[in-house]
This record gives C-alpha cells, structure tokens and sequence, in this order.
C-alpha cells in the first residue's frame, strides 16, 4: 500500500516507461562501447575513489555475528 | 495523530512520527506501516543497510499493537542539502538511487526521495528516515522519481551548468525545484542529450500538461521492474560522472597565503598546545577552507565541523575525508555572514545554522584568518562578530592580521575611498571590544608574520 501523501506528478508516473526505454538504449550503447574499446585495449582504467558502485553487498561483507541488531 | 513533542520537521509521513526524548531521537511507528516495518526486519534488510552504514542504525525499544517505538543512533550535528558541496550532493543523490536499487531487488521500494532523508554521519552520506521504504508493487512506476529529480538530479545538473551557488536554491525551494524552472534554465545542448531530454524536458512537458487532469482521468501507465532499473541505473552512471566545470586548485591554496614555512608551522604548534589544554571532543573550525588546520592537530576531538563559504574547498576536504575514511571530519559550506535560517512550515521544519550549533555548543571554535574578511569586507564591527562567536562555544581561537598585514592591505586598498571608514580596523580596538565577551587567556604573536593569534573564553 502507498500513502499518497505527496503528489507523485501523473506526469511524472507516465513519463517513466519512455524514460526507462531511453535509459535502455543509453546503457546498452555504452556497454557496448565499453566493451569494444576494452577488446581494442583503449578503456580508461577506473580511477575513481571517492564513489564507489551502485551495488549493496549483502549481509556476506564480514562475518560479522557480533552486531546485535 | 497524537503525536507527543514531535520533531517540528516530522509531520508529513502518516507511517509515524519523530520525537526527542531526553536528547534521544525515537521514533513512533504506527500500525499501519507493521507490515513493513516486520518485513523489513525479518529480511535483513535493516541488517544489511546498517552493516553497509548506508540507514542509520536504530534498535527497538518497545512493540505493542498500537506502536512500535525505535532509537535510533545519534547523529552529532545534522547539515541540509543547502549546506553541502557540489560532491557531497553527488554522494547524497548516488545513495539514494543505491537504496533505490536494492529495494528493488528485495522487493522494496522508496517512497520518497526527499534530499532532507540524507546527511553526513562519520564521514559518510547516510539515510535517515527509517519508513521511507515500502512494499514494491509489480510493474508500477517509481513514484519518488519525480521528488528524485527535483531533489537532486535538477540541483547538480543546474550547478554542473551554472557554478555550485544554485545548491542554495534548496533552501528556498524545500521541496525540490520546480521541473519546469530546471527545463528553462538549462541551456538548448541539454536537449540534446537523451538523458537530459527525457528526464528534465519531456518530463517538464509532460507535466505541464496533466497537471489539469482534476478528474484523474488519464490511465497510470505501468513499468516493469527492469524497465525502472535501466532508469536508476542510467541515472546513476550520469551522475556519478557530473562534474563542476568551476574546478580550481584549492590543494595549493596554502602557498598562496602570507605565511613562511616556519609561521605556518609556529602557528600549528600553538594551536595544537591549547586545543590540548581544552582537550574538545566537538570542535568548529569556522572558514576552515579544506580543513588542513584541523588535521594538523593531534586532538582527540570525536567531531570535527569544518565550514567555508568556499564550494571548493568544502569539496576538497570532502574528497579528502573520503580517501582516508575518517570519521570525525564533517566539512559544510557555510556563509557567516548569511548563515542558513530556519525554513519550512512555522519557520521550524529545518532548523538554523545557529540553532543547530548552539545545541551542539562545540567545546571550542576555531577562527583562523577569518576575522579581516568579516570585518573588512563584511564590514561587520568588532562587537558584533565577538557576539556571533560568543553564541555557541566556550572557547575560541582566533587569529587576528595587523593592520600591516599584506591580506589586510588588499583588502583595504580595494576599499578606495571608503578606505578611512576602516580606522577600526586595528589590534588595540580588536582587544578592547573582544574583552567585553571574552577573557584573554593566552595571547601569542606569529614571528615571520604580522599575525596574533589569541586563546579566550567566554566571561
């Protein structure tokens, strides 16, 4: 159940299926790109310290039994 | 809603409310969140945020049909969007969009995306409203997106375009920027862009045009769930590659100050001996530029605010936090002269700079090479700068430049004709109207350089 306690925007809510086909296309051509240019030995090499990836590990990060919660 | 002594910005959410409880943040949840609130727990899925100090870990206190009442950890001094640099930003949106992802996965969803649900903890963006998460229901649009965008996508794409100032647009616009006014301001290549495109114009059109549907008439379209991970994900990659075009070199800024090698290193001892005699374990070091002073000194201090009005430096000691993970270092952008006021429904939704300060009350306040620009290019007398730095701690450290000083001299020479109007400006009058709030406790001039600095307390 959502509480509509704010409004989402309805055109916010429809907008979201031609975003979604566009942001598809977007990753797939950039994957794709990244792979050509890795198998031509030209991908830059990720440099980035400070942001990390969008992945969550799951709970196997340590074992980590001691947290109480 | 019967809610006793609710925090003055915890009203809008139906799931439950936020209250202070002897200096204790708890949290009432009501009966109509149970559900979630029991899956979420019997799915890790608390477990596994706080493992990955992504949600701000809370225990639970008591649990009976009618509430249930949680604790959660304590976060020593809580800053607003408005406050944070263009990276800090980026960090708060990418954590949103993490969170995003990964209830998704575990069949979760936000629902919303508000920048106020983030701030920094030990080094760290870190959520902080508990109920944000429900159930995810198949193939239904992502109803934060819009908040997401107006909260945080617009924000940086608009100080990507126009320098950092635009993060302070949040501070009038609570709820995120219009879309509408995002559209406009960026500028025609955006449109271009099939990210951008889709995301900020066609979603300002779109808008514009069913904001008339009273009736509801017009069909909800549905999205499946890979459809709305391309979205996050998209966005993700976008923003975690944004940068300011403003970039400059604050990693050198210390050469192009008026000290010696030795002043600087004679200025950091003394510093470094009387903080230890106060031994603080909260400290403010205001105009801390990227906050190499405060990681000069050996104290033990748990908290570290280090504010500048300056984006960049603010940046720069963002990244540095970053790199070496620490923990007690909380960098904000902060202008003294306009500190943030309080905003939002009764002026208390989003407490001011002062407030917030005054309750944390840092056990000693640092002011180094900030008392000329106040005075001289703020044109703020003595009197009422000693009373904006008698507000919130006991002690205060301040550096006082001579007159003599070259810093001084510019900055008096670009006052031109009004240059005589700032005869004040000189150390006898610095010490008679500070005296009048503090006690001079040590007071030590920096040899190599036409600096004092100054150890008082307040009478």
């Amino acid at each position: 159940m959502y509480f509509l306690y704010f409004d989402p925007g309805l055109g916010a809510m429809i907008i979201q299926t031609i975003i979604a086909a566009v942001a598809g296309v977007v990753l797939f051509s950039k994957n794709l790109m990244h792979k050509i240019k890795v198998f031509l030995g030209i991908a830059k090499p990720i440099q980035d310290d400070v942001f990390d990836d969008i992945e969550i590990k799951d709970s196997d990060i340590e074992n980590n039994n001691s947290s109480e919660r | 809603m019967n809610a006793k002594n609710a925090h003055s910005s915890s009203f809008r959410d139906p799931s439950g409310y936020v209250f202070v409880d002897n200096g204790d943040i708890k949290r009432v949840i009501y009966p109509v969140y149970f559900k979630q609130y029991k899956a979420l727990n019997d799915s890790d899925f608390f477990k596994t945020l706080f493992e990955n100090e992504l949600l701000i870990p809370h225990k639970e206190l008591t649990n009976t049909d009618k509430e249930v009442v949680i604790k959660a950890e304590k976060i020593s001094f809580v800053t607003y969007p408005y406050e944070w640099s263009f990276n800090m930003y980026k960090e708060a949106a990418l954590l949103t969009l993490k969170l995003q992802k990964y209830s998704l996965e575990q069949g979760f969803s936000l629902k919303d995306a508000s920048a106020f649900n983030i701030t920094f903890h030990n080094g760290k963006a870190i959520f902080i409203d508990t109920l944000s998460f429900d159930f995810y229901i198949e193939n239904t649009p992502w109803r934060a997106y819009k908040q997401f965008i107006t909260h945080f996508f617009g924000p940086l794409l608009l100080a990507h375009y126009h320098g950092a100032q635009q993060l302070k647009l949040m501070s009038n616009f609570i709820d995120g920027i219009p879309v509408k006014m995002i559209s406009s301001m960026l500028p025609f290549k955006t449109r271009l862009s099939p990210i951008l495109y889709s995301n900020i114009h066609l979603l300002a059109k779109l808008e514009n045009k069913h904001n008339e549907d009273y009736k509801g008439e017009t069909k909800v379209a549905s999205l499946s769930k890979k459809g709305q991970l391309n979205i996050i994900k998209s966005l993700y990659d976008y923003i975690k590659n944004l940068e300011l075009k403003e970039h400059s070199e604050w990693g050198n800024y210390y050469d192009k100050i008026n000290y010696t090698d030795d002043a600087f290193m004679q200025k950091s001892e003394i510093i470094n001996t009387w903080v230890n005699t106060i031994k603080p374990e909260c400290l403010i070091d205001v105009g801390g530029n990227d906050g190499t002073f405060v990681r000069k000194l050996n104290s033990s201090a748990k908290t570290s605010l280090v504010c500048d009005i300056d984006n960049n430096a603010v940046d720069f000691n963002h990244k540095i936090m970053k790199l070496n993970k620490e923990q007690f270092m909380l960098p904000f952008v902060l202008d003294v002269l306009n500190p943030s006021p309080s905003i939002g429904l009764n002026n208390k939704e989003r407490d001011s700079f002062l407030n917030r300060i005054k309750e944390l009350a840092p056990d000693v306040t640092l002011a180094l090479a900030v008392i000329h620009h106040m005075s001289l290019s703020g044109n703020v007398p003595f009197s009422e700068s000693a009373k904006f730095f008698s507000t919130f701690s006991k002690h205060l450290i301040i550096e006082f430049p001579k007159r003599e000083d070259s810093w001084v001299q510019r900055l008096l020479n670009a006052k031109g004709d009004f240059k005589d109007h700032f005869d004040f400006y000189s150390l006898d009058n610095f010490i008679s109207e500070y005296t009048n709030t503090f006690e001079i406790i040590e007071q030590k001039e920096i040899e190599d350089s036409k600096r004092v600095i100054f150890l008082l307390r307040k009478k």
